[in-house]
């Protein structure tokens, strides 16, 4: 009731209420479980754009077009507490800024309408703010990609550089005694502190969700074309410092942060990403096959170096031109079971190939059946684009 | 409370043209720093005071006065005091004092530090921050000394005991000395503003850990750095904040509202196990 008074008290002066262009529905859950890389499952919670979708973390990431009026409905299925969407780097005003004492938080089985402009083409973060050192520990962000106005996919922004493709890193952390039912399920009052536990001493230092094998093993490389420049997007919603480690002959280039162009561009291989903030790096691959990024993650109080990730960027033979099609969205991906569905209004013609270019599948189906194939990378072609498939 | 020495135009109008000669009786104390939740810990601290303060004095002085410094120690252990650019003694005995006088020929913003036993004294409190403006300067300013508590360490401090920087592991997160609620009520950390009209936020940090203060609502831009000059110009919302290293920020807000500001690493925004008792402020924007 408190969040519907405070809406209509906020819609009443809020300018772009007239006309949304883009609606996205965005649930809450916290029943998630994350599968790690020694196979452990940790409890998560977390974002999904349905609500038969599975939580993963992080959760999805949600493109806009600059200068477009957005719409954020967001429906809490979560039980416990309340919960929000923090729009972290997009200064909305306050009535949508996520923080539940200052604008609305959002009950069980309730929806809470963010809206905003959005700003200036770049990276941005959304993520609970309610007990956030808790809500976003346990899984519940993702990143907002704000595209250029011009329409450009393929543009850092309006006049910006061009590159071929785009790659999203987000780094961030999972301490499981932070996971337990103590303190995931805590009482809430917005009147009274919160309990957390005494030391955070993460066991999983992850890149998208992932660690360890699930990274240095084939399913879990990154492809891009060879001599193509590739737009490292790079997040920090973790409490660790990350410091990414690039192959000089990638000529990393850093061009922007936080959602804006850096006044002075820098060349510099080694680039530190505290928590909250986000880096816009060009890079541009070669003719190497596999290009090794380090990546370590530091502990903000000593500055000691508690992990150190390998995340591997593997040129394809394929040269791939384009990541998706406009509409044309995959899940699940990656699968365990080697089934794809293709959620689609259309039929689509796709190839399906092998890392090595191999012809596997060729078809129109909504589905596509891996099952009887190895674990691994796969690219699914159609007439102008290629994605990649993981079975895992 | 804290206390705060706003010695600044003193002499009003006819100061443009000359500079002021400044006394000041600047006071070497060691008492209980109290934290949040009713918990205290062993602190020292620079004060005009006699009588510990939570946090060292914030100074504020106009470029070219004159400053007749005396630094008196109270504690029982020896102390120095060194301002970056301007001063240092190097040590004052227990019940001795020294004095100095200077002129502040630099305009920036400054810590001030006790050298010796580095850097455990100045963890310990005996930091602060010195700003030296020019006398045309009409900015609104908001002071934010950001350092950190790890109770262990205090205990260890005091006893004459070294501990390990390795073993770093803060529970108490401040501004100014105090933390979230209370800092909101401490006027010259707490930004005010008026839609349209600028205003600055100087960030020192005279802790051991780094930090990445998250602004909500607002990019900011950097005015100065002191250990990456090369920032200067960088327009962002979350900005890292590196043990000695200061920030001073330009806003100009185009929105009226209340925007938390706080430590991105979010361990931070919590104080004794207790959350959002930490590094959190908010800035009030009027129309």
């Amino acid at each position: 009731m408190r969040k519907t008074i405070l809406y209509l008290i906020f819609s009443s002066s809020f300018s772009i209420n007239a006309q949304i262009d883009y609606s996205k529905l965005v649930v809450g859950r916290t029943t998630g479980e994350q599968l790690m890389h020694d196979g452990a499952m940790v409890r998560t919670f977390g974002f999904a754009e349905t609500l038969s979708e599975d939580i993963k973390v992080p959760g999805p990431t949600i493109e806009v077009t600059e200068g477009d009026s957005i719409e954020f409905d967001f429906w809490n299925v979560s039980q416990g507490a309340p919960h929000t969407i923090h729009l972290h780097g997009l200064d909305v005003n306050q009535e949508n800024d996520g923080v539940p004492s200052l604008s609305f938080e959002v009950l069980h089985m309730e929806h809470g309408f963010y809206k905003f402009k959005a700003p200036h083409p770049g990276t941005y973060i959304y993520h609970c703010h309610v007990v956030s050192t808790i809500h976003v520990q346990a899984g519940m962000y993702g990143v907002i990609i704000v595209q250029p106005s011009n329409g450009n996919q393929n543009q850092v922004w309006n006049d910006g550089e061009i590159y071929a493709r785009d790659l999203l890193w987000t780094s961030s952390e999972i301490d499981t005694n932070w996971h337990t039912l103590t303190v995931l399920d805590h009482n809430h009052s917005s009147n009274t502190p919160h309990y957390v536990p005494a030391d955070y001493a993460p066991q999983y230092f992850m890149i998208n969700g992932e660690s360890e094998t699930q990274l240095s093993q084939e399913s879990g490389y990154y492809y891009t074309g060879q001599n193509e420049k590739v737009y490292m997007r790079l997040v920090n919603i973790g409490y660790y410092g990350v410091r990414y480690i690039f192959p000089s002959s990638l000529n990393a280039t850093t061009i922007a942060s936080d959602g804006r162009p850096l006044p002075s561009s820098f060349e510099n291989d080694t680039i530190e990403v505290l928590p909250g903030e986000r880096y816009g790096t060009m890079i541009e691959t070669g003719t190497d096959i596999l290009y090794p990024v380090v990546v370590e993650y530091f502990n903000l109080n000593n500055q000691v170096v508690e992990s150190s990730q390998n995340v591997i960027i593997k040129t394809s033979p394929l040269g791939i031109e384009t990541e998706n099609i406009t509409g044309l969205k995959v899940t699940p991906n990656p699968s365990g079971s080697g089934v794809f569905n293709i959620n689609s209004d259309i039929l689509v013609d796709y190839s399906i190939y092998s890392i090595l270019g191999e012809l596997i599948i060729q078809g129109n189906s909504s589905a596509i059946d891996l099952s009887d194939e190895p674990n691994g990378m796969y690219f699914l072609q159609t007439e102008n684009s290629i994605q990649k498939l993981i079975k895992k | 409370m804290i206390k705060y020495t706003l010695i600044t135009l003193l002499c009003s109008i006819s100061l443009l043209c000359s500079s002021a000669t400044i006394d000041v009786r600047l006071v070497i104390n060691s008492g209980s720093h109290s934290l949040t939740g009713g918990a205290f810990v062993a602190a020292k601290t620079y004060s005009v005071s006699n009588t510990f303060e939570d946090n060292s004095d914030i100074f504020i002085w106009n470029h070219d006065d004159i400053i007749n410094l005396k630094v008196v120690n109270l504690d029982s252990e020896p102390h120095g005091l060194l301002i970056e650019n301007h001063v240092n003694i190097s040590s004052i005995l227990s019940g001795d004092s020294v004095s100095q006088s200077f002129t502040l020929a630099e305009e920036g913003v400054f810590r001030y530090f006790d050298p010796l036993n580095s850097p455990f004294n100045e963890y310990l409190g005996l930091s602060g921050i010195v700003h030296v403006k020019s006398v045309l300067d009409t900015s609104s300013y908001f002071y934010w000394d950001i350092r950190e508590i790890d109770s262990s360490w205090n205990e260890l401090i005091i006893l004459n005991t070294p501990p390990n920087l390795v073993d770093y592991d803060p529970d108490y997160f401040t501004i100014n000395g105090v933390s979230s609620p209370d800092i909101n009520m401490d006027v010259l950390a707490r930004p005010t503003g008026i839609v349209g009209e600028e205003f600055k936020v100087i960030l020192v940090n005279n802790g051991q850990s780094i930090h990445s203060m998250h602004f909500h609502g607002y990019h900011l831009t950097i005015a100065t750095d002191s250990k990456r000059p090369s920032h200067v110009g960088r327009s962002k919302d979350t900005f890292p904040l590196y043990p000695r290293e200061h920030l001073v920020l330009s806003c100009t807000p185009d929105k009226p509202g209340e925007y938390p500001v706080h430590d991105h690493n979010l361990v931070a925004v919590t104080g004794g196990q207790q959350y959002a008792t930490g590094m959190f402020i908010t800035m009030l924007i009027a129309e």
